[in-house]
């Protein structure tokens, strides 16, 4: 069983030499090679989730050098959910790009080679492999937004890559520090090296403040979001899915584990101010990031904005530390990641569609694409937190967490945050059902600009894919219950 | 002061390459020494992890030498960390090609001036 | 008091969801469509009122549909309470698909099909507002109701609408957002949300500050739905939408789950005492009783009718929330009355100036002068459910009144006692001036009306700038001056005027059902007669009996 964990990991990787070699025998060969290579890949990740949430958690030593010195893969109840979420969403989103996408081999090979950096960062144990892994899942991200063909994907790659390998490197030096002061990497053995330490040492301090600034980059929170929605926007619209549904989360995740798992909630009990910087900067990026989604004009942009604010929910979450506010931050990260992935295919579909990319281009679009119009709809009903979608849940859990710790400012932020997603997504609701479209006239110039409003460009599978999600976004509210019991021991070992 | 400087040279010299690092990756807006600010900053810390291992009086970790040892891991772990910087130089200069070819400056300033190149 | 374990709730509920599908498949067939509506509301009604004998004889349904979150049921219950919102609801349902029918087709409405679709939707969620069985579900399905509610608040799409749909989801959404703090202030106080008929007991025993905070964020989050003041200010602009949706949602479904999640947070979360224990119920019933007293001023002087209206179920929302804070047994029974009495009662009024609307496209009051002559039914039904409204007796509204009334004064509250009288006499002085320009005026022939076209301020105002005029003109009597204000009035009545026949009077049509169509007429008469039938026999109408129950199992006091 063990074996598989560490398979997951190779599978991606082999699947993206094989795209990369078949590329060389067959052009757009690529799509197939990734369909099977993550299908397999899915099916493992299903069997390892479910032997971890019906029994206990999995250690892996890589190549049998045992930790603390060996690089251990660790998956318990909160990995489990990322080991699932990233096939299956990159499935969903493979299922788009058949039609959408950029076709070439080296496209998928690097697809591949993010899901291997995405599902790596999910499952190690090990602080200095996170980086790596979080580098792998940097480098193909940006060479992916690179891959749309206007000049502004390349530009906003560049800033990607600026920004997200300076927070790669403040986690790097975070580490180093934590490093000089233990001499260990294993997540779990730094966890009581540290304690040994003191929590008082400057050094851990330092490890803290630069592990988490470094990670908040690659989340994405305020104001160290900068990159975000350039990149999103540049990007082709199936790499936006993706990318706006598993990097972020992966890397909310990956905080979480190194808040939990290395400092543990001792840390933040014991340096208040720890606490606080989350605490501070979940509320701010919350706020702030939603003032920033209204203002904006672009459908992208504006759905990055949001993310911003979203991930302060997770973090928020993270900073008060009870097993009630993990459970939400579980279901919202799995939750969050669904949507925002189908709400990127939902508005690739409109842009497809019609050409319309601004908030003043939807108008009417109930009559023109009513499916489309549709799923988008629920998906931001469901963002708002409209029960009983999966949003709703997620913010249920964390709102109860944070009164059950107290934290009555940040659960007021929390609940207004309701109100702030209303604010930007109400706007859209309006204009794609109750204005009609103001002439053809926008369509005709997108078409004239860029060959695009092409409603041949729609196929089944891109409607297949968005739509699940949106059936997905209220479905899974149903197996919340279930996860929630499974994630027991989970929230035991990480919260004791 | 000065001796507690010396003492600790190498993390003095770490230091001051991340600073000098990111300024010039924030403050610069030629693109290309953008990323060089960018490689400084690696280098900044790539120093600090190597040195962190140092043990005065110890010797190479050979097991032909006496103990104490250095610590050998942090030299592995740079190496990788070297390489992956390397692979992210690559792409960033590949990107830069691109947007030069695209927008015929290497300018940040001007080439978010220009938008979208069409 | 048994439970049985019966799908029926859950088909209570999902009936009408179920044929939004069909009523959307079939959009370029109105007939087809239209049966999928009047079917789906006919095996509504008759599932609800299958469910009537038992809870009567003191069972509950229960449709029980597994684990929501930990110690929380996602489970459906139809209790007394539940049923006499669902049965209310749904016989209403009836008699407005008939009347929409009308209507949209008199009107030639577009989008019908998204129109009758969202009603449907919108049906479903109050339904399961009535049968929740807990805190969260009915949270649940308040906020699904704001969700099928837009779309037929925006139904026109004009920037007015656009703008009424914009405040209509900021300030439900924001009253959701208070009911979800109140609701996790409760289960991290508890441990569980479901309702428990004299409250759930482990809030006695709580920290009363908590308690407080959830009371308060519970009643303000409803009381957005609830109109009450100073969170009304959507329901008068909601009034944009179709006359169908301001009869049956803004002034039944919509506004009486509000008004219903309060009697909920009352009787079932916190329980009467503990309300009293507390101090909630004063604050409340203040808040209430000037909402009752504001609003019908308002009302006064506004001259569209929908308004006027609008600004009346503001008020008589403000009754039943009155006598659900009060406390005391004999007014929790008037309020609750008052839900049944005040729907059939707005009911007929909103169908009344929807039919004149079709008909005539008036909209004004200072325009009906004399419509009586043209719409004799419509006008006799409104000027019967007007009655029922001011609290006059053999109309149902005087019943509920009247142990609204007794409860006041039992509970030793004499001074909202005489608020509700007051209101009562408003409610005449805003309503009989539309019957008396109905029947006893016509367009060359009307009084003046100093409240509504005289300036804000009264008599001593008018005087002024009368004076003003006066001297301006050089030195004529102020009393001619008032004079020629009048006509003046006059001259804007006209000038207004428009519609068939209304230039040289409105022509009489017969009283056999001339003056519309019987899809319209006949929903009128029958809420009229429902409202007669409800005021004359409420023992015999069914309603009386369940809040009898719901009020015994509650307190243990029978009353």
């Amino acid at each position: 069983m063990s074996d598989l964990v560490a398979l997951l990991v190779v599978v991606p990787l082999l699947g993206s030499l094989v795209a990369l070699t078949a590329g060389i025998v067959r052009d757009e060969s690529g799509w197939a090679v990734a369909l099977v290579t993550l299908a397999v890949q899915a099916a493992m990740a299903a069997t390892v989730a479910w032997s971890v949430l019906s029994g206990e958690a999995i250690s892996y030593a890589v190549g049998g050098f045992e930790p603390p010195f060996g690089i251990e893969l660790y998956v318990d109840g909160l990995s489990a959910a990322m080991v699932v979420l990233v096939p299956a969403v990159a499935l969903g989103v493979l299922a788009y790009a058949r039609r959408a996408g950029p076709r070439s081999n080296r496209f998928y090979a690097t697809y591949l080679l993010l899901v291997t950096g995405l599902t790596g960062m999910s499952v190690t144990g090990d602080a200095f492999n996170l980086y790596v892994f979080l580098e792998i899942t940097g480098l193909t991200a940006y060479a992916l937004v690179a891959s749309g063909d206007r000049g502004r994907s390349a530009v906003a790659a560049l800033k990607y890559l600026l920004v997200g390998t300076f927070g790669a490197s403040l986690y790097l030096l975070g580490i180093g520090y934590a490093y000089v002061a233990t001499g260990t990497l294993n997540m779990t053995d730094l966890a009581s090296e540290l304690a040994a330490v003191g929590y008082a040492s400057p050094l851990v301090g330092a490890a803290f403040a630069f592990v988490v600034v470094g990670l908040f980059v690659k989340v994405a929170m305020f104001p160290l979001h900068t990159w975000q929605p350039g990149a999103y926007e540049g990007a082709p619209d199936a790499v936006s899915a993706l990318i706006a549904s598993l990097v972020s989360t992966v890397s909310a995740y990956a905080l979480v584990r190194v808040v939990l798992t290395v400092f543990t909630p001792e840390y933040l009990a014991a340096v208040p101010l720890a606490r606080t910087l989350l605490a501070a900067t979940a509320a701010v990026s919350i706020v702030v990031g939603s003032l920033l989604a209204v203002s904006q004009t672009d459908i992208k942009r504006m759905l990055a904005y949001s993310s911003v604010s979203q991930f302060g929910l997770i973090v928020a979450a993270l900073s008060v530390t009870n097993g009630t506010a993990l459970v939400g931050l579980a279901v919202h990260l799995v939750g969050h990641a669904v949507m925002k992935g189908g709400l990127f295919l939902a508005a690739g579909l409109v842009s497809t569609g019609t050409g319309a990319r601004s908030v003043t281009e939807y108008d009417g679009l109930a009559g023109r694409m009513p499916v489309a119009a549709g799923t988008f709809g629920v998906l931001v009903l469901a963002m708002v937190g409209v029960p009983p979608a999966v949003g709703f849940l997620g913010k249920w859990y964390i709102v109860l967490g944070t009164l059950e710790a107290g934290a009555w400012a940040l659960a007021t932020v929390i609940l207004l945050s309701t109100l702030l997603t209303l604010a930007y997504f109400a706007r859209l609701l309006e204009r794609m059902y109750f204005r009609d479209a103001a002439e053809a006239a926008p369509d005709a110039t997108a078409v004239a600009d860029g060959g695009e409003g092409d409603a041949d460009g729609v196929s089944t599978g891109m409607y297949a894919a968005a739509v699940a999600a949106a059936l997905l976004a209220v479905a899974l509210a149903a197996a919340v219950p279930a996860y929630q019991a499974a994630l027991g021991p989970t929230v035991e070992v990480l919260l004791p | 002061m000065i001796a507690a400087l010396a003492d600790r040279a190498y993390f003095v010299a770490a230091f001051l390459l991340l600073g000098v690092g990111a300024y010039m990756l924030i403050g610069d807006r030629n693109l290309v020494k953008k990323v060089i600010g960018m490689n400084v900053f690696q280098s900044g810390i790539f120093l600090f992890l190597v040195a962190s291992a140092f043990v005065t009086g110890a010797s190479a970790p050979l097991l032909t030498e006496p103990a104490p040892y250095v610590s050998p891991l942090p030299h592995v772990l740079i190496l990788t960390a070297i390489v992956v910087g390397v692979s992210l130089t690559a792409v960033a200069l590949g990107l830069i090609v691109r947007i030069y070819e695209e927008y015929g400056t290497l300018r940040a300033d001007l080439v978010e001036e220009v938008g979208d190149g069409e | 008091m048994t439970e049985i374990t019966s799908l029926r709730p859950l088909a209570a509920v999902l009936v009408s969801a179920a044929v939004i599908v069909p009523i959307l498949l079939s959009g370029n067939r109105p007939n087809l469509r239209e049966s999928w509506t009047g079917l789906a509301a006919l095996a509504k009604f008759a599932v609800v009122a299958s469910m009537v004998p038992a809870v009567l004889a003191g069972d509950t349904y229960v449709t029980d549909l597994g684990e929501f979150l930990p110690g929380v049921r996602f489970a459906l219950e139809a209790d007394a309470l539940g049923v006499l919102f669902g049965l209310l609801a749904s016989l209403l349902w009836i008699i407005t698909s008939s009347y929409s029918i009308g209507y949209m087709r008199g009107l030639d409405e577009h989008n019908q099909t998204r129109y009758f679709a969202a009603f449907a939707g919108s049906l479903s969620a109050a339904m399961g507002v009535a049968f929740a069985s807990n805190l969260l579900v009915l949270f649940v399905f308040y906020e699904l109701l704001t969700v099928a509610t837009y779309p037929l608040v925006a139904h026109d799409e004009t920037d007015e609408a656009r703008a009424a749909g914009r405040k209509y989801l900021a300030y439900t959404f924001g009253g959701g957002v208070a009911v979800l703090a109140g609701t996790a202030l409760v289960y991290w106080l508890t441990g569980t949300v479901a309702f428990t008929p004299g409250g759930i007991e482990a809030l006695t025993g709580a920290d009363p500050l908590f308690a407080r905070l959830a009371f308060a964020l519970l009643a303000a989050g409803f009381g957005v739905k609830a109109a009450l003041m100073p969170l009304h200010s959507w329901l008068p602009d909601a009034m944009v939408a179709p006359t169908p949706v301001s009869a049956l949602l803004h002034a039944v479904a919509v506004v009486k789950s509000g008004v219903f999640g309060i009697a909920r947070v009352v009787l079932d979360v916190f329980g009467p005492d503990a309300v009293a224990d507390l101090g909630m119920g004063l604050p409340l019933a203040a808040v209430a009783a000037f909402t009752l007293i504001v609003a019908s001023v308002i009302a006064l002087r506004q001259d569209n009718l929908k308004r006027r209206l609008a600004f009346s179920t503001v008020s008589q929302l403000s009754y039943i929330v009155l006598g659900l804070a009060v406390l005391a047994p004999t007014s929790l029974v008037g309020g609750l009355l008052h839900i049944p009495a005040h729907a059939f009662m707005k009911i007929t009024l909103f169908f009344a100036a929807g039919a004149i609307h079709v008909e005539t496209h008036t909209d004004d009051i200072s325009d009906m002068a004399g419509i009586g002559r043209r719409m004799p039914l419509t006008m006799t039904a409104f000027a019967v459910a007007a009655a029922g409204m001011a609290g006059i007796p053999l109309v149902a509204g005087f019943v509920s009144k009247y142990f609204l009334l007794i409860g006041s004064v039992s509970a030793g509250q004499t001074l909202f006692a005489v608020a509700l009288l007051v209101s009562g006499v408003m409610n005449i002085g805003y309503f009989w001036p539309v019957v008396y320009t109905a029947f006893f005026e016509t367009p060359e022939d009307s009084d003046e009306k100093p409240l509504i076209e005289g300036p804000l301020g009264g008599r001593f105002a008018w005087g002024r700038a009368a004076v003003a005029e006066a001297d301006a003109a050089g030195g004529d009597a102020p009393s001619d001056a008032v004079a020629d204000g009048g006509h003046a009035a006059d001259g804007h009545t006209d000038a207004h005027g428009h519609g068939d026949g209304h230039a040289g009077g409105w022509e009489r049509r017969s009283w056999t059902g001339g003056e519309s169509t019987w899809f319209m007429l006949g929903p009128i008469l029958a809420v009229a007669l429902g409202s007669i039938v409800l005021g004359i026999v409420p023992d015999g109408a069914v309603f009386l009996r369940v809040v009898r129950l719901v009020v015994a199992g509650v307190t243990g006091v029978t009353v």
